[in-house]
């Protein structure tokens, strides 16, 4: 046996018990401990595996016998994993002494990480299968044991029921797969036809798009994950999704055998609409979870774009573009993980100062935790797509991908591509709209709150897990070209080295983006202009508020902030406000005003589809009626019916 | 010859706060009016540095550090944006779209500054700014595209040499991307009928209302940054959308005529033109990026190429 499968099971078994101790020793802090080093111990199995480029166990077979092993591509996930893992675990040692259900939570934890090292390891049918619906199960589990209020079952009930409606397709897809021989082997599926890849296609897309958040599936997202514990929304929102994009290529780019463009297209259209609907639905939002829980669909959706443009780069021919589209999309999956687990952290971190999460009722928390906010700040900048932080550098490269794909004919192709640039550029400026939003009302200006005013940094651990994702923030956007090529390499097509290896983003025939240098510059340059600047201030002034005192009403608000761009899309967010005013003695007593924008397709498609479904299963219990004579009749017509069925031939 | 270039660029440090003067002194006389010299904003950046600046209250890290950061990311801008098709080396490349990542965190700095102190005005102006570059983006990417279809390449340098010549004009699309630029300078430059720099309104401010507790040299640095802006979108411009022919000496005097000629469009268009209801001004982009897509997609048709 190798080393490197040595160390990956000793991970494992690591990993597992690191969760006992929790479970049955209730040493919470040495359990988390555990579970982060066998995660650092799996994420550098993977690393290995992903630079050295062997595979190490088994490799993929149709048969149901278990069967587990690591190839590049599952190493590349794996050190993502970890990546965000190993800090979020650090962070939860000392985030969940204390809290409801700490010591279910905490074996729970090991046990969802197994479930995704288990999925991203299954080299067959069955135990990919198991390990996938764990991997939904047990966060719901751990939801439910750390909160018991009614609005959390009700979301979890959701999440379960929406992701095993969605999921049927993942099996649909596998066992399709396993029936053709294809898992592993995309000329099997070739050789069963057209008909078998468009359905082992649109499964997929519909199974694997479900649980990665893909709107018009997206649903469950923004009520599941903000009501987990924070390490867990930052595991869930950084890392499941991505396993089922991890899925979703495997099937689309390795198996199918074949790189249709209609799956390009249909990429790019669910990209461009989740991108555009995450983010717009949360500017909408007032709650800080939800907002970054929408944004995860936003930028699911971005990785769906990069997806796309390679499917029909593949399609067109172009391997290197394809390769380095395919290069984009992994870089934004571990961005997006790196970033979100960061946000998440973050939230849970004020929420533990705080007390609440209401926008709102933020404000001034940088200066009181400054560790925190810093952390937050960078993490918020980078989800905003600005240089020289890691999200610029892959949207860049998205952005690149697209504007690629509208050099190509036909014209279908190439507008399309045209259009889904167009659709990113609002995207980033949505999501840096969102962010500054976030920013002022979190971070700056006066605390709205009495909570703020003493809030203070959290401890140690806290503060060390946060700070290590914002330092991945910031050394993923300065180096992002020493990972690409490594990426590249992983793209269906690739064929030897795609790219060489720069600093930078240096991509063959266009600009290229060097942030080591714009950082730099940047910082000098800013530097000087502070040292040009000097000291000459004169004392403090109160602000202008057309020469009225500034007092606390005035502060400005989420939905104000937002208004003008509610405006312009009524149509599409279809605000609803209520007043309500309350008169007595031929006076105004009180005025309420309550406005929220609800989501689109919550009130068109799937309130309509719940109330169809519970009619439907209202007309279903009239046939239980409880009367044996009722089911005695059943049986007898059943009889008869298949008797007629076999007179007539139709059966047998 | 790129050494030359280069000192043409970062002369746009000096000479970028003279189109806004010049623009000014334009309107005035289009407006019949005799308006201050083309060096007002000289004079009023001088004025500035040698006031002492004023901190509102409650103003914190991120409104000291916005004035030098925007500053900053507008000379990077300068140096991106080639001049007459060459470039010096100052190691940051020439990509369009880094440059519209680093406009973008310009305006990210000024629209989180002005929620430091919590200044309504401030914070409704950068609102309005914000909603309204949701569009400018798409419109901005959408004419760089257009700009890039014909060297496949968004390296501007290259874009700037395959725009050489008249043939380039033969066909529609080069028609198309040139009307949306337009658009894209009206926006970027913060000029009327989008936005109007002279209004002394605190409600209809949208470029200058961040601006309004700034005092001292934060608000030079500021003025200088709005002044670097029209010099980065307008050189741009006419970097991509100028016929032109012969080396870089010929291409250097063209392009200071094609930078004097859209400064005086833009003093014309200001006078004639009220400024916008805000809301509509989405429309007006959206029209400006069907124009662009329809350019784009005449190219990839293969119409007039």
């Amino acid at each position: 046996m190798s080393l490197l499968a040595a160390g990956s099971l000793a991970g494992v078994a690591l990993l597992a018990v690191g969760g006992l101790i929790v479970a049955l020793r209730g040493g919470l802090r040495a359990g988390l401990a555990v579970q982060a080093a066998s995660m650092a111990l799996l994420g550098a199995v993977g690393i290995c595996v992903l630079v050295g480029g062997d595979v190490i166990g088994a490799s993929f077979r149709s048969t149901i016998a278990p069967a587990f092993g690591i190839d590049p591509l599952s190493g590349f996930f794996l050190a993502v994993l970890a990546l965000t893992a190993v800090p979020t675990l650090v962070f939860a040692r000392d985030y969940l002494p204390g809290s409801p259900g700490a010591r279910s939570v905490g074996a729970l934890t090991s046990a969802f990480l197994l479930s995704l090292v288990g999925v991203l390891t299954a080299r067959d049918v069955t135990s990919f299968l198991a390990f996938w619906e764990l991997m939904t199960l047990v966060p719901a589990a751990a939801i439910l044991l750390a909160r018991r209020d009614r609005a959390v079952r009700s979301a979890v009930y959701s999440y379960l029921a929406i992701t095993h409606l969605g999921g049927a397709g993942v099996w649909i897809a596998l066992i399709a797969l396993a029936y053709h021989g294809a898992i592993g082997d995309p000329s099997a599926l070739v050789a069963a036809g057209t008909g078998a890849q468009t359905l082992v296609a649109i499964a997929a897309l519909i199974g694997f798009g479900t649980k990665a958040g893909f709107i018009p599936l997206h649903s469950w997202l923004p009520r599941a994950h903000p009501v987990a514990p924070a390490h867990l929304s930052a595991l869930m929102s950084g890392m499941m999704i991505k396993v089922a994009l991890y899925g979703l290529i495997r099937v689309e780019f390795q198996w199918l055998g074949a790189t249709p463009r209609w799956l390009g297209l249909a990429l790019l259209a669910i990209g461009l609409v989740s991108c555009l609907g995450g983010v717009l639905w949360a500017l909408v939002q007032h709650d800080l979870k939800p907002l970054l829980a929408y944004h995860s669909i936003e930028n699911v959706g971005i990785i769906a774009l990069a997806l796309g443009a390679s499917l029909l780069f593949a399609n067109a021919g172009n391997s290197t573009w394809a390769a380095i589209a395919f290069a984009a999309a992994l870089l934004h999956v571990t961005n997006h993980a790196i970033f979100k687990a960061l946000l998440f952290l973050g939230a849970g971190a004020f929420e533990r100062a705080v007390g609440s999460l209401d926008l709102d009722h933020l404000g001034g928390l940088l200066r009181r935790m400054p560790w925190t906010g810093g952390a937050f700040l960078v993490g918020s900048m980078a989800i905003a797509g600005l240089p020289p932080l890691n999200g610029f550098a892959s949207e860049w490269l998205v952005l690149q991908s697209l504007l690629h794909v509208a050099f190509y004919r036909p014209l279908g192709v190439g507008l399309s591509g045209g259009v889904a640039l167009a659709g990113l550029a609002m995207t980033a400026a949505l999501a840096l709209l969102c962010f500054v939003k976030v920013i002022g009302l979190v971070l700056l200006g006066s605390p709205r709150r009495v909570e703020c005013e003493t809030a203070v940094d959290p401890p140690t651990g806290m503060r060390a897990g946060m700070a290590v994702l914002a330092m991945l923030c910031v050394v993923l956007g300065l180096v992002p070209g020493l990972v690409l090529p490594t990426l590249a390499r992983l793209a269906p097509d690739a064929h030897g080295p795609v790219l060489a290896r720069h600093a930078g983003l240096v991509l063959p025939g266009t600009g290229s983006y060097l942030p080591l240098p714009l950082a730099l510059a940047l910082a000098v340059l800013t530097l000087g202009l502070i040292a040009m600047r000097g000291k000459r201030r004169a004392a403090p002034a109160p602000s202008w508020a057309c020469g009225q005192p500034v007092v606390a009403a005035l502060n400005w608000t989420s939905a104000g902030f937002t208004k003008p761009l509610r405006l312009v899309l009524e149509a599409v967010l279809r605000p609803r406000r209520e007043i309500e005013v309350v008169r007595g003695g031929g006076m105004v007593q009180s005025v309420t005003y309550t406005a929220h924008v609800p989501s689109l397709l919550d009130a068109s498609v799937y309130e309509p589809t719940v109330r169809t479904g519970l009619r439907a299963a209202s007309f279903v219990r009239r046939l239980q009626s409880g009367n044996v004579r009722t089911y005695a009749a059943y049986l007898l017509g059943l009889v008869i019916g298949l008797l007629v069925l076999v007179h007539t031939g139709v059966l047998g | 010859m790129n050494a030359a270039a280069a000192l043409v660029q970062l002369a746009g440090v000096a000479l970028a706060p003279l189109l806004p003067g010049a623009i000014q002194t334009l309107k005035a006389r289009l407006q019949g009016r005799k308006g201050p010299s083309v060096l007002q904003p000289y004079r009023t950046l001088w004025r500035l540095w040698h006031k002492s600046a004023v901190d509102p209250g409650g103003a914190g890290l991120i409104y000291r550090l916005a004035p030098p950061l925007v500053a900053a990311c507008l000379l990077a801008a300068l140096v991106i944006v080639p001049v007459a098709g060459r470039a010096g080396s100052f190691g940051l490349g020439n990509d369009a779209l880094v440059l519209v990542g680093v406009l973008a965190l310009a305006r990210f700095a000024l629209a989180a500054a002005s929620w430091d102190p919590g200044n309504g005005f401030a914070l409704m102006a950068s609102a309005r700014e914000l909603m309204i570059s949701v569009f400018g983006e798409a419109l901005l990417v959408l004419a760089l595209l257009v700009a890039a279809l014909p060297a496949k390449s968004t390296d501007l340098l290259a874009m700037s040499a395959a725009a050489a010549g008249g043939h380039i004009w033969s066909g529609p699309t080069h028609w198309c991307g040139a009307i949306a630029f337009l658009l894209v300078i009206l926006l970027e430059t913060g000029r009327q009928p989008i936005d109007n720099p002279d209004t002394h309104l605190e409600l209809t401010m949208i470029h200058e209302g961040p601006l309004l507790e700034y005092a001292g040299r934060d608000l030079a640095f500021l003025q200088w940054a709005g002044a670097a802006r029209h010099w980065v979108i307008l050189v741009l411009a006419a970097e991509l959308y100028l016929p032109h022919w012969g080396g870089f000496a010929a291409y250097l005097c063209l392009l200071v005529v094609g930078v004097a000629v859209l400064c005086g469009a833009l003093a014309l268009v200001e006078t004639e033109q009220a400024k916008m209801r805000i809301l509509r001004v989405p429309a007006l982009l959206g029209v400006g990026c069907a124009i662009a897509l329809a350019g784009a997609g005449m190219w990839i048709g293969g119409v007039g190429v």
